[in-house]
């Protein structure tokens, strides 16, 4: 009796190396579908997709950097585990002043721990092709956000489609946040489009810009049961991650840390020496 | 080579004099310190070029380099003229060449087949070679040093004019003559350095050379019996040579955090690749890896000439490592990878372009994160730790930009919209003012003006400087809800008109 559970486990050990060893290279497209842990209601986990993908972020124009880049951020910081910590963050160096640098204490204030976030500057797009490359082969780099302005010759279709294979077989997740009303051939499994929205005020203060709103789209691709390509969901940026704009209304204000912008001038009272 | 008499020339005092000459122009009774316009009357076809001693000075620190292949302890001795005193301490070194006489004989041969001329000489000291070399030639003094020195003249101490001629006016002509005087007066008539420089090349006092290269304790080295030209060679070298040089490492229970790999021209050029790492290592593959990266950044600029015959791999900053578990029951290490992730990024891209942030303790905004090289980091400043209420935007830009500002409510309201590169903006929403002064407490130690945009155009924010200028930020927003981080530069008084500026952009 005692022989044939253990011939039962063994078998099912080798069934899982063998699972473990098949290079799963176009396994993920399957890994969208059935997604794990499929609550209907639950919005952190509705945007949250599988790692190792290459997924494109479009904002319609350059001033709307800052939101891609915090839309990016909120996704890599899903994927963030202990085997993984890092996140990296690519950009061309003379591209600096456009988009401007990620800053410490805005990452902070934003909920996303600055240490984990490594910045390459690099000097064209194929260093920036090299680097991504290199970093989704590190088995410590949990998700790479590279800002490319423009359509560059050497990120073209085949580049991505090679991207998105490297991504597969490495486990990091890549962000290209991209720019523009066009949309180029991609290899990318996922294509958001991001836009900001009017916030919702903060308690008390109805003049004060609340937390970040983002109107976002599925462009291409598909997100477990709910989210599929054409879906266009509201959603607020809070300090557990994202939360449905219509579902925070109904929540109430128990979790919209952090920080609204109102509250600032509490903060502020302990510095007032400081000031002037 | 040229087949005409060939000086080269320099500017002094409003004349041209010539200043070096080759053989064929002594020949032709030319001599320096000639003027110019007489060497050409006397020699008509005689060819020129001004001095540059800056090119000779560089071209001659990398032929020193050069002779880093018989020692590694390679100097250039600058206090007389700015370059042709090469130095090299044989210490350790000489029985390799089979004796100093031998070794000397070699350097001095091989340097000759190339075309130059050399004088050398060896002695315990750096003040007597030096002396030797230039007055004695080919001489090896291994004892009674000051017996050696006495008969030459007192220029052979390495004097400035003045000195020279001011002993030469007392009859102090020879080494020789100073032994035994009265130090005290000579010292009280021509300085300190006389008395120092004679107790130098008497080896009374020690006489250091500062080393052109790193002091190397660990390497491996190969010489080839055939140059060899190709980057691929030369990398494959490079890896065998790690290997080398890693179990080297192991046994000594270390690990480094740079490497130096020397290449060694047959036509005495040398060149220089190095790399670091963020943790010491001894990892043959990872240090050959950075190698080939290091090489596909100097593209054009890796030129083998006729040929290299001899690469060197040295290992500098040194640490202890212990050894690691590889293979079965190996934990992984994701900070381990991080590192060698960084290390590969920095030998490709260069040791600055990848950055982590850091806090620093100051509430102005610029200054407030600072970025710092992967490989070269520090610890953190506990007491940096920001305020994490306070708005601040997720993106700064590197130099705020200056903006014009519709209907701002006097005297510190929030502004009502603005015109940001060319495009008009509304705020409904807005907070603030946050008010920011400069750090009066800490007015003297302020950096000048760090960032400068290439193009003089617009108005720049002045930087925080002696207690001066305050900013009033805001957090604002617009119709279709992007959040700016704005600032107001002083304050409004009368006939003033404060300037505004966008600092940054929340997400």
């Amino acid at each position: 009796m005692q022989t044939v559970a253990r011939q039962q486990r063994l078998t099912d050990l080798r069934e899982q190396i063998a699972a473990i060893e098949k290079r799963p290279l176009l396994a993920e497209g399957a890994a969208l579908l059935s997604k794990e842990g499929e609550e209907g209601s639950d919005w952190q986990t509705l945007l949250k997709a599988p790692a190792g993908l290459l997924q494109e972020i479009y904002a319609d124009d350059l001033r709307d950097s800052t939101a891609s880049f915090g839309f990016a951020l909120g996704l890599a910081r899903q994927l963030i585990t202990e085997a993984r910590p890092a996140v990296l963050f690519l950009q061309l160096t003379h591209e600096a002043q456009e988009t401007g640098l990620p800053y410490a204490l805005g990452l902070k204030h934003f909920g996303f721990d600055p240490e984990r976030l490594i910045i390459a500057r690099l000097a064209n797009p194929a260093e920036l092709c090299w680097a991504i490359e290199e970093a989704i082969a590190c088995r410590a780099v949990a998700a790479v956000v590279a800002e490319v302005l423009g359509a560059p010759k050497v990120l073209d279709f085949t580049a991505s489609r090679r991207l998105s294979l490297r991504a597969a077989s490495g486990g990091a997740s890549v962000f290209m946040l991209r720019y523009g009303l066009e949309r180029e051939a991609t290899a990318a499994r996922l294509r958001w489009r991001i836009a900001s929205a009017p916030s919702r005020p903060p308690p008390f203060d109805d003049q004060a810009p609340g937390n970040p709103r983002w109107q976002v789209t599925l462009e291409k691709g598909r997100l477990g049961q709910r989210l599929e390509t054409g879906l266009e969901v509201l959603v607020d940026w809070t300090a557990d991650g994202f939360v449905s704009a219509a579902e925070r209304q109904n929540m109430g204000d128990v979790r919209s840390r952090p920080a609204p912008f109102g509250a600032a001038s509490e903060a502020l009272c302990d510095r007032l020496s400081q000031a002037g | 080579m040229l087949k005409v008499p060939f000086a080269l020339y320099e500017q002094q005092k409003g004349a041209m004099r010539l200043v070096a000459l080759d053989e064929r122009a002594l020949a032709a009774g030319l001599f320096a310190t000639q003027s110019l316009s007489d060497a050409r009357s006397l020699c008509p076809t005689l060819v020129v070029r001004e001095v540059d001693h800056g090119f000779l000075a560089g071209v001659f620190a990398d032929f020193a380099d050069w002779h880093s292949y018989a020692s590694p302890i390679v100097s250039v001795l600058t206090d007389v003229v700015p370059y042709g005193d090469l130095v090299l301490d044989i210490t350790g070194v000489s029985h390799i060449f089979g004796g100093e006489q031998t070794m000397l004989e070699k350097l001095t041969t091989r340097l000759e087949g190339l075309g130059y001329a050399v004088d050398g000489a060896v002695a315990e000291s750096v003040g007597a070679a030096w002396a030797l070399a230039h007055f004695l030639p080919g001489r090896v003094a291994a004892e009674n040093i000051a017996a050696v020195l006495a008969p030459l003249p007192v220029a052979a101490l390495r004097l400035p004019e003045e000195q020279i001629d001011g002993l030469t006016r007392l009859g102090l002509k020879r080494i020789g003559d100073l032994y035994g005087r009265n130090r005290q007066a000579l010292t009280a008539r021509f300085g300190a350095s006389l008395i120092l420089r004679l107790d130098q090349a008497l080896g009374h006092i020690e006489d250091r050379v500062k080393p052109r290269l790193p002091l190397i304790e660990h390497f491996a080295e190969r010489r080839f019996p055939e140059p060899i030209g190709l980057i691929d060679d030369v990398l494959m070298t490079a890896h065998d040579l790690a290997i080398r040089l890693s179990s080297d490492l192991e046994r000594h229970g270390l690990g480094a955090q740079s490497f130096h790999l020397y290449l060694y021209r047959v036509d005495h050029q040398m060149m220089t690749l190095s790399v670091k790492a963020a943790r010491a290592i001894r990892d043959p593959h990872h240090i050959a890896r950075l190698f080939s990266h290091r090489a596909e950044r100097l593209g054009g600029e890796y030129d083998a000439g006729f040929g290299i015959d001899m690469i060197r791999l040295a290992a500098s900053t040194t640490s202890t490592l212990d050894a690691a578990q590889i293979g079965a029951f190996e934990t992984h290490d994701g900070t381990a990878d991080l590192d060698r992730f960084y290390d590969r990024m920095a030998s490709r891209l260069g040791s600055e372009a990848v950055v982590r942030m850091k806090f620093v303790n100051t509430h102005i905004p610029e200054r407030a994160a600072a970025f710092e090289p992967t490989i070269s980091r520090t610890l953190d400043d506990p007491l940096a730790e920001p305020n994490t209420v306070i708005p601040r935007p997720l993106k700064l830009l590197p130099q705020p930009e200056p903006i014009d500002v519709l209907m701002a409510e006097v005297p510190d309201g929030p502004p009502g919209g603005m015109i940001w590169r060319r495009v008009r903006y509304r705020f409904p929403k807005a907070s603030g003012p946050e008010r920011i002064g400069a750090e009066w407490w800490n007015s003297d130690g302020l950096p000048a003006s760090t960032r400068k945009l290439e193009d003089e155009g617009p108005p720049l924010a002045r930087l925080f400087e002696h207690g001066r200028v305050t900013r009033d930020y805001f957090v604002v927003e617009d119709d279709e809800g992007r959040h700016f981080w704005l600032f107001r530069e002083g304050l409004y008084e009368r006939n003033v008109t404060p300037a505004w500026f966008l600092h940054g952009v929340f997400a």
